[in-house]
């Protein structure tokens, strides 16, 4: 049995509005990584939150260890750890008193909270800061203790939301390898990322979701095989604001399956970018557009994400 | 409840570290008191006042009462009092117990030959009526003679107890009542000054020399005395009457200790709409959303908030009370403040979770929550005395936790029993649990 079970998730912030998810339905199995993978807005938030019990959902439901979320919030509090995207922290307490508060709030006490509070610190190289308000932490600092909060008490389900936006590439690979980390140790990870290289990196599986939607579901291979053995040819002009045109003039070509442009960027998904390539730099000249670098990416989650919306994932 | 506990804790650590947040609580309140204080000391009130109702029971058989109740019907002080002659004490003092009026000035019986006893005297033994005395009076030689036996007798009845004038104030009209009560000293200072006068146109009367020339060693000895004594009288002043100024509690107004409560109430609204607000910013920083996904209800975590703010705001006023009690301040009886300030923040911090309940923002509670602090004090009296506001003002004044504050406050300054300000609490509860229920129509709408 799944330990997440989520089925038809819809949610609608106003009566008229349109649906933040749409009609989501995935498992998420103990001791699995999973991945929600979207762009800004495309409904991983909301989709945590009702995980969470922190929404409601407008229609369809979530079971955590068996628990409805709706029937039974409490019951699903209590085996859930969430590190959400902001840094959920009062700054004029220090790192021990933020942990002692939250594991209280957890249901935690005495000697058990005491040990699980040296064991964090230490775990998130905070411990000779255990005494200073956390005002004073770095953004990164921040960001470790946010994580350290949401494992007190060791829970069955953690999830984390964006939990490396905004923050130093050295802060990003340490929570990253922390991750893995919990995740090989046997904790079930929900994560959410806006970024490819996470979601491949961390993922036993990934939920592809955009527009409220999943889109697609599955492990990287799958994901990437569902497109086709097609590449990724990536280029950049010297002259700015002639992607568009290019990328239109491209998608005539019956060898490149889409094209799309993006941030000076052209990305074109085709099944063969070394025969594209002759014919698309000619395209380009022809446009009066010369090309200054050309990157060939092997399939990947941006592959499939464009392949699926037309899009690229940060757009 | 070791959750709700933990939470108000929390609260409680994060306003005491945040030094603004002290100064608006303890430090500005404090000045301010000191200011107020200092600019008024512990006088009356300058503000304009008319009409003052108070009752005038005269058992004065003599003329000196009468002088006195007159100088309340004078046109020097005809448009600041209302007087009403009465003549039941007990129904006087209950009419001034209820409120009715600001107070009563009840003139004994004796008053007149207690004030001035040669007057009687003159009458029943020389004959003489010293009330038409002037200074062309010529009196014969056995009037004179009369006249300092008269003098005699007069002066072990003048070494006698003072007389006294009572002035049964209410300690609910306490501005109204200080004014009454200087009209009743400066009532007194004119028969003062009327009695020396008449008491040296005596004595001049008694050394005056006899029409038959047969004036004797014991009547040259009584005038001698008699001039001494109409002589002193005239310099010091001295009359042998008290001012005896009552009420139903026997205290006064203090400037002092009325602002240092007023002030207290004033900066307790700033603080707990600010801590309402603290809601809002933790919902925008996503520690409330994180609160909510732990295993802790709702109602805890709303609960365990305004119970930090209420248990913030009863440091404040108790810490105030302390500080401004050091310095002078009276508050009332320990006990009974005590227990006002277990009503008055809690009504307090309804208006706090009113505006957390219902504001959009932080930025937006704040500005609400000053609005509403500054109008609520102004009708309250925050910044001028309560009871010279019209009455008007003084009953709008309690839709809002200041004015009740005030009034019971003030009250407990004016040594009123905890038995009387009773109903007050009873109201200030009532309007806590209207905000409180006005809060929570709000709270739910929030969390679902």
């Amino acid at each position: 049995m799944p330990l997440v079970e989520v089925r038809n998730l819809v949610k609608r912030y106003t009566p008229d509005g349109p649906n933040a998810v749409d009609d989501v339905s995935f498992d998420i199995h103990a001791g699995e990584m999973f991945s929600l993978l979207g762009p800004n807005g495309a409904g991983k938030t909301t989709a945590i939150s009702m995980i969470s019990t922190l929404l409601s959902p407008t229609s369809g439901a979530v079971t955590v260890d068996g628990h409805n979320t709706q029937k039974s919030p409490m019951d699903v509090r209590r085996v859930i750890g969430v590190v959400p995207q902001e840094l959920a922290l009062y700054d004029d307490m220090t790192a021990r008193e933020n942990l002692q508060f939250w594991g209280e709030m957890r249901g935690m006490g005495g000697a058990e909270l005491k040990r699980e509070i040296v064991e964090k610190l230490a775990l998130t190289d905070l411990t000779d800061r255990a005494k200073d308000r956390v005002g004073t932490f770095s953004g990164g600092m921040k960001r470790r203790l946010n994580l350290a909060v949401g494992l007190l008490g060791n829970p069955k389900l953690m999830m984390l939301d964006e939990p490396t936006v905004a923050i130093d590439p050295q802060s990003r690979r340490y929570i990253l390898d922390w991750v893995k980390k919990m995740s090989q140790g046997g904790v079930t990870v929900l994560y959410t990322t806006h970024y490819m290289e996470e979601a491949q990196e961390l993922s036993d599986r990934i939920g592809i979701i955009d527009h409220g939607k999943l889109i697609a579901l599955g492990t990287l291979d799958e994901l990437t095989q569902s497109v086709g053995q097609h590449e990724t040819l990536v280029l950049t002009l010297t002259q700015e604001g002639g992607g568009a045109d290019l990328a239109a003039a491209l998608e005539t070509h019956t060898d490149i399956l889409q094209a799309g442009a993006d941030n000076g960027e052209v990305v074109l998904n085709v099944t063969s970018a070394e025969a594209s390539l002759a014919s698309v730099i000619a395209t380009a000249s022809g446009l009066g557009l010369s090309v200054r670098t050309i990157e060939i990416r092997e399939p990947n989650l941006e592959t499939v994400f464009l392949h699926l919306t037309g899009r690229a994932l940060r757009d | 409840m070791r959750k709700l506990w933990v939470l108000s804790l929390k609260e409680i650590l994060l306003t005491v570290r945040d030094v603004g947040v002290l100064v608006m609580m303890l430090a500005t309140p404090l000045a301010i008191t000191l200011v107020m204080a200092a600019a008024f000391g512990t006088g009356g009130d300058d503000a304009p006042l008319e009409s003052i109702p108070v009752l005038l029971l005269n058992q004065d058989v003599g003329v000196m009462g009468k002088t006195l109740v007159d100088i309340f019907y004078s046109d020097a002080v005809g448009d600041l009092v209302t007087p009403e002659l009465v003549t039941d004490e007990a129904a006087a003092r209950a009419r001034v117990d209820e409120d009715d009026v600001a107070a009563l000035v009840i003139i004994p019986a004796d008053f007149s030959a207690r004030v001035f006893p040669m007057g009687a005297l003159a009458q029943q033994i020389a004959g003489v009526d010293v009330t038409k005395v002037t200074s062309d009076t010529v009196l014969t030689p056995e009037q004179q003679i009369k006249m300092g036996m008269a003098f005699l007798q007069s002066q072990n009845l003048e070494n006698a107890d003072p007389v006294v004038v009572e002035v049964y104030a209410s300690p609910d009209w306490r501005i109204s009542s200080a004014v009454v009560k200087s009209i009743v000293s400066q009532g007194l200072e004119i028969l003062n000054i009327q009695i020396a006068g008449t008491n040296a146109i005596i004595a001049r009367l008694a050394e005056a020399p006899t029409q038959s020339e047969a004036s004797s060693d014991n009547f040259a000895q009584m005038a001698g005395a008699f001039q001494m004594q109409a002589g002193g009288n005239a310099q010091t002043a001295d009359l042998p009457i008290n001012l005896h100024i009552t009420s139903s509690t026997g205290r006064r107004f203090s400037w002092l200790g009325y602002y240092a409560s007023a002030m207290a109430v004033t900066f307790l609204m700033f603080a707990v709409t600010s801590g309402g607000r603290t809601l809002l910013l933790e919902r925008r920083l996503g520690t409330l959303p994180r609160l909510l996904i732990t295993p802790t209800p709702a109602l805890t975590i709303l609960l365990g908030k305004m119970g930090g703010v209420i248990l913030s705001g009863v440091l404040q006023l108790c810490v105030l009370w302390g500080a401004t009690s050091v310095i002078g301040a009276y508050w009332g009886a320990p006990l009974s403040v005590l227990l006002a300030i277990l009503v008055i923040v809690p009504c307090a911090s309804g208006v706090g979770a009113i505006i957390s309940a219902w504001a959009k923002s932080p930025g937006q509670a704040s500005a609400i929550g000053a609005a509403v602090t500054l109008i609520g004090s102004a009708l309250g009296g925050g910044f001028v005395v309560r009871w010279s506001l019209p009455l008007w003002v003084q009953y709008a004044s309690l839709v809002t936790p200041v004015g009740w504050s005030i009034e019971i406050l003030g009250r407990l300054q004016a040594g009123q029993s905890l038995v009387r300000v009773l109903p007050w609490l009873g109201g200030a509860l009532a309007l806590t649990a209207v905000f409180y229920g006005i809060a929570l129509v709000g709270f739910r709408r929030q969390f679902e």
